[in-house]
């Protein structure tokens, strides 16, 4: 006998009806899977009922007057193969390159990352740096919330057990944007840590973030002040990467060292930066 | 009006999902169901690439995905790879090179690549199908000799 139940509404009403409908913990939402069929295997959420998002129109993306608009569902792979992702977001096809492997993100999305909240997640760190909002839906409407306040902990979100990701929305494309990571080994592992820097043309600022250190991905404000203008110089450099290095968000777990990461740190985001400045980069 | 009855093609036929339980995996499917055996089961958690069969054309891994949820689309295991032929000049070429030894990854990768060197315009360059094969392990030949036989591959089809 099966497990659970598999459901794939073919509307949004239906599938928030589905969850609505629910006991708490009863109900699982599966979009690609990649993280939700190891949970439910390894018997950490046993629901009754999984729903599935796959029959939703959400698995689009659209360039929006500045910026992107991400559909929820929508596989990392088909938003990586729009040539204009690589020259409007750099950071962002740098951090979709990192997921996994080619074949694991034909099935993971952009939402089930978010829904996930892992520390690690390589998707986070950029889209903070991005100033992403994240667009919920329940059955008494939608609201949007910046992704700062969206993740709450290792895991944990913001998420009502009755509320869907219907999209994620970056503001305004940063074309000086890079994420650096490091790891064991390039496919298939989890970042000790990840570096996002994104200069924003519209407030004249640069956002900086930190991944892979628990509990969750963070902005660095510190750091990015130090940045100062668009074209940051060795000083400059110098000090955000200090700054950076000491930010308390840089702990120890199974998989680093506080030290290892503090290193690493400093010297991604001075990789980082410099990667958004050099020739043939457009002018910010 | 009776919409059709939910199904997958698997290697050119028609699978009916109405006696498939919505929990069952498409590795599970395609070993117990179908006794396509080909398909290996080496982590079951999206690691290794043992899995990996062609959907839609397309390089995916069996053991993270339900069934179900590929309804509507062709699935190709290595048991029919030898009717592309892409697929026949990479089997071809792991053998030339005997690029294995127990063998036990040898599906997944030859799907794998199979998938990456599909389709047109030139294939990709070495480095960048080695790369795209990262997701597959190999715990016995120390890769060497998969690496020429990527490289046998592509430049046989260029
Ligand atoms: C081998 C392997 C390697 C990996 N490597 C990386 C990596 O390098 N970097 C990285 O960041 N991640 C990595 N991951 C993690 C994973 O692939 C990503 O988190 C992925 O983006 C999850 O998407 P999904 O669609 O598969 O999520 P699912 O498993 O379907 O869902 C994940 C969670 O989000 C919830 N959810 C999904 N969609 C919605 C929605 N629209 N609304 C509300 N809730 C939703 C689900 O209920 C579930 O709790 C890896 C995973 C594996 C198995
Ligand atoms: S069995 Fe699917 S990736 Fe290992
Ligand atoms: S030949 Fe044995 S695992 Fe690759």
């Amino acid at each position: 006998m099966a497990a659970y139940v598999l459901v794939a509404p073919a509307s949004e009403s239906e599938a928030l009806a589905e969850l609505a409908a629910a006991p708490e913990g009863t109900i699982a939402v599966l979009a690609g899977g990649s993280d939700l069929l190891l949970d439910l295997e390894e018997g950490l959420r046993a629901p009754r009922r999984v729903v599935s998002l796959r029959r939703l129109p959400w698995r689009r993306h659209r360039w929006l007057s500045g910026g992107l608009e991400i559909g929820s569902t929508e596989p990392l792979a088909d938003l990586e193969a729009d040539p204009e992702l690589a020259a409007r977001c750099p950071a962002l096809a740098q951090a979709i390159a990192a997921v996994g492997s080619p074949a694991l993100r034909r099935q993971a999305t952009v939402g089930g990352n978010l829904g996930r909240a892992a520390p690690a997640s390589d998707l986070i760190p950029v889209l903070l740096a991005l100033d992403a909002e994240v667009e919920l839906v329940s059955g008494s409407g939608t609201r949007s919330l910046g992704l700062d306040r969206f993740l709450r902990a290792s895991r944990v979100t913001a998420l009502a057990p009755t509320e869907l990701i219907r999209s994620v929305r970056c503001p305004e494309v940063r074309t000086r944007s890079a994420y650096l990571w490091q790891r064991v080994r390039p496919s298939n592992d989890i970042s000790q840590i990840g570096v996002a820097v994104a200069w924003s043309p519209g407030e004249r600022r640069w956002r900086v973030s930190l991944g892979g250190s628990p509990p969750r991905p963070v902005l660095a404000e510190d750091a990015a002040a130090e940045l100062a203008g668009p074209n940051p110089g060795e000083t400059e450099l110098a000090r955000a990467s200090e700054r950076l290095a000491a930010h308390p968000a840089l702990v120890t777990d199974r998989r680093a060292s506080d030290e290892h990461r503090r290193r690493l740190a400093g010297t991604l985001l001075d990789r980082a930066v410099r990667a958004t400045m050099a020739p043939g980069r457009p002018a910010p | 009006m009776s919409a059709a009855p939910p199904s997958i093609g698997v290697n050119g036929r028609p699978v009916a999902l109405e006696e498939v339980p919505g929990d069952e995996r498409l590795l599970d499917t395609l070993r117990w169901r179908l006794g396509l055996r080909g398909t290996k089961e080496g982590c079951r958690t999206g690691e290794c690439g043992a899995c990996t069969v062609l959907v839609n054309g397309e390089g995916r891994l069996s053991c993270l995905a339900l069934a179900h949820e590929l309804e509507g689309t062709e699935v190709t295991t290595v048991e029919a790879l030898h009717q592309d032929p892409v697929g026949r000049a990479v089997q071809e070429a792991f053998a030339e090179e005997a690029a294995l030894q127990c063998g036990y990854c040898t599906p997944g990768f030859v799907v794998a690549l199979t998938g990456l060197l599909r389709g047109d315009g030139p294939p990709r360059p070495t480095p960048e199908l080695l790369a795209a094969l990262g997701g597959n392990l190999c715990r016995c030949t120390g890769y060497a000799s998969i690496a020429r036989a990527v490289e046998r591959a592509r430049t046989r089809l260029r």
